[in-house]
């Protein structure tokens, strides 16, 4: 009975419009503005207000300068590499477990599973000093390997509490139907239950690649060599250094770098982050 | 032993020992390790490195960055729970109850600021408040006619508030989320009923939406004092470096400069394990204020 609920007050449907309309310009006034202000020289950020349109011809040469001056290329390549890498790692180690812990129960499993999610409730940052020096002593201090690695640890947690749930909610009987057709453990999981799960992987995989590719402190602290920065500390860093040289167009064309990719991302995979929220949510 | 049995116990190890070596390497380790470095004089050299038991924290106690830092997180944990929890159940129930043309769009829209990178947020945000080329004093000077140029992150008193707005911009979306999928958990049937005997909107919600939804807002609020008080030091270090004259510092920061900037490792490990015990002691306050009786859905 649609047609008893809702607001049914023009005056009142008008007004809540115009805050949900508003809110959407918040947001998207500063994407748009990004991608403008990325196209404008020094001149006219101080001569116009922030607003003014960029002026003609457009400078896309912004992109190329702070791809190629400031190293954007590389560290949009570094972000790449370890937000694959360790996203990848990190849902064959929850994945592994979450498929134990949820069809092979034994002797402690359950201990196990409150271990991993208690560090949903640690501050990272309490870690990080030794953190740092563990690091340096494995010479795993500005290595691709040394943030893939750390960062799959720190994603086990939310990959392990989600995908737990998920295999739960296979049914046995394909377990037992693998069984009598001679499949091995190993068989099973990969040949039948790994795919079968592939909404709850693909799930787990998506919320751990925005969460990486968007990470700031723990890549600050494991590396100091620019040749190995990502995006956000590259962003960071050169936000900095504007203090000495205003370069306000390259600085917004990195900052829109930055952000096309996770917006592509969401574009296409929205239902995926929603549930993932959902099923994050510690209940 | 039956091969079958070997076979399983096999599997198991090799399905769960990957994961916990590295779990106890890269997590549970340095946790540990922060606790143990936390009663220590360092300079980050192993030569320099003087046992001093709790000296770390009575000298914290007596340290104002520390309490400085303190009264900023729990400012800005009040102002998000605030700030975000209002701003997100008002959202999610326009875009739910209200039979809103657009509500998938907006809902869409609203979400993505979460997408976005804390320090991209942050660099934004520094230059909507930048004092000669921002938008908020054009937007001030177009208003009054005046030319103005505040430095909006430059005085002691105030530049702590003008890190709720984006903070609360960045949050929203993920708590609207988590309440509209707990909204569209609520049968329509109970709605019908009270709308039959006369119920307008805000009865609606006062009755059956926010009865019903308070178990995602005791999550929501758990959640927002969480990141708050172990991520917020992110947005600080990028738009004021704690600054200034350390009026924006929060216990994150705090620990970053001591340990990484001033290295004495001993006293940022303290700081962490401060950081550590104000999350379980608010966790457990948080718990309790808000232990209601919680409406059963049947």
């Amino acid at each position: 009975m649609g047609n008893i609920m809702g607001i049914r007050n023009p005056i009142i449907r008008i007004f809540f419009y115009l805050v949900l309309a508003v809110w959407s310009i918040t947001v998207l006034y500063p994407l748009l503005w990004t991608l403008l202000d990325a196209l404008k020289d020094n001149k006219q950020f101080y001569a116009n207000p922030p607003w003014a349109l960029p002026d003609l011809p457009l400078l896309w040469s912004n992109f190329s300068y702070v791809w190629e001056t400031y190293n954007f290329g590389k560290y949009f390549t570094n972000s790449l590499i370890i937000t694959l890498g360790s996203t990848l790692l990190g849902l064959v180690l929850s994945a592994t477990t979450a498929y134990v812990l949820a069809r092979y129960p034994f002797k402690g499993s359950n201990a196990l599973f409150l271990l991993y999610i208690s560090s949903m409730m640690v501050p990272f940052s309490l870690a990080l000093i030794p953190l740092f020096f563990l690091m340096n002593k494995l010479n795993l201090i500005n290595t691709s390997i040394g943030l893939i690695l750390v960062y799959a640890t720190t994603l086990i947690a939310f990959g392990v509490f989600v995908l737990v749930g998920f295999f739960k909610t296979l049914p046995k009987e394909l377990e037992e139907a693998a069984a009598m057709d001679g499949a091995s453990y190993f068989g099973t999981f990969f040949r039948v239950m790994l795919p079968l799960s592939q909404p709850g992987l693909v799930t787990v995989a998506i919320v751990n690649i925005l969460n990486i590719w968007n990470e700031y402190f723990v890549g600050l602290v494991l590396i100091n060599d620019p040749d190995h920065y990502t995006l956000p500390i590259g962003i960071a860093v050169m936000q900095a250094e504007m203090q000495y040289r205003t370069e306000w167009g390259p600085l917004f064309a990195g900052l829109f770098i930055s952000i096309v990719p996770v917006l592509i991302m969401y574009i296409f995979f929205q239902r995926q982050i929603a549930s993932g929220i959902t099923a994050g949510a510690v209940k | 032993m039956t091969s079958r049995h070997w076979q399983r116990n096999i599997f198991i190890l090799s399905f769960i020992l990957p994961t916990l070596i590295l779990y106890a390497l890269f997590m549970v380790y340095p946790i540990i390790q922060a606790l143990y470095y936390s009663l220590f004089d360092w300079s980050g050299s192993s030569e320099n490195k003087d046992f001093i038991g709790l000296k770390n924290f009575v000298d914290l106690m007596h340290d104002p960055i520390m309490w400085q830092a303190i009264g900023n997180d729990y400012f800005l944990v009040a102002g998000k729970m605030i700030g975000i929890m209002v701003l997100a159940t008002f959202f999610a129930v326009s875009l739910t109850r209200f039979r809103l043309k657009f509500a998938l769009f907006f809902r869409s829209i609203f979400f993505i600021p979460n997408i976005i990178s804390v320090v991209v947020i942050g660099v934004l945000w520094a230059f909507i408040y930048n004092p000669q080329i921002g938008f908020l004093n054009s937007i001030l000077s177009l208003i009054t006619g005046t030319e103005v140029k505040t430095a909006w992150l430059g005085f002691p008193f105030h530049t702590i508030w003008m890190l709720l707005p984006p903070s609360i911009w960045a949050g929203i979306g993920f708590y609207m989320i988590l309440l509209i999928a707990a909204i569209q958990g609520i049968p329509e049937s109970y709605y019908e009923a009270s709308s039959l005997e006369g119920a307008g909107q805000w009865h609606q919600f006062t009755h059956i939406t926010l009865p019903l939804i308070w178990e995602q807002i005791k999550v929501s609020v758990l959640n927002i004092m969480m990141t708050t008080l172990n991520g917020s030091f992110v947005i600080v270090m990028i738009m004021t470096n704690g600054g200034p004259d350390n009026s924006t510092q929060v216990m994150g920061s705090y620990l970053y400069q001591m340990a990484f900037q001033q290295y004495h490792f001993g006293y940022g490990a303290a700081i962490g394990v401060i950081i550590l015990i104000m999350s379980l002691i608010t966790t457990i306050a948080l718990q309790r204020i808000m232990r209601q009786e919680t409406v059963e859905m049947n």
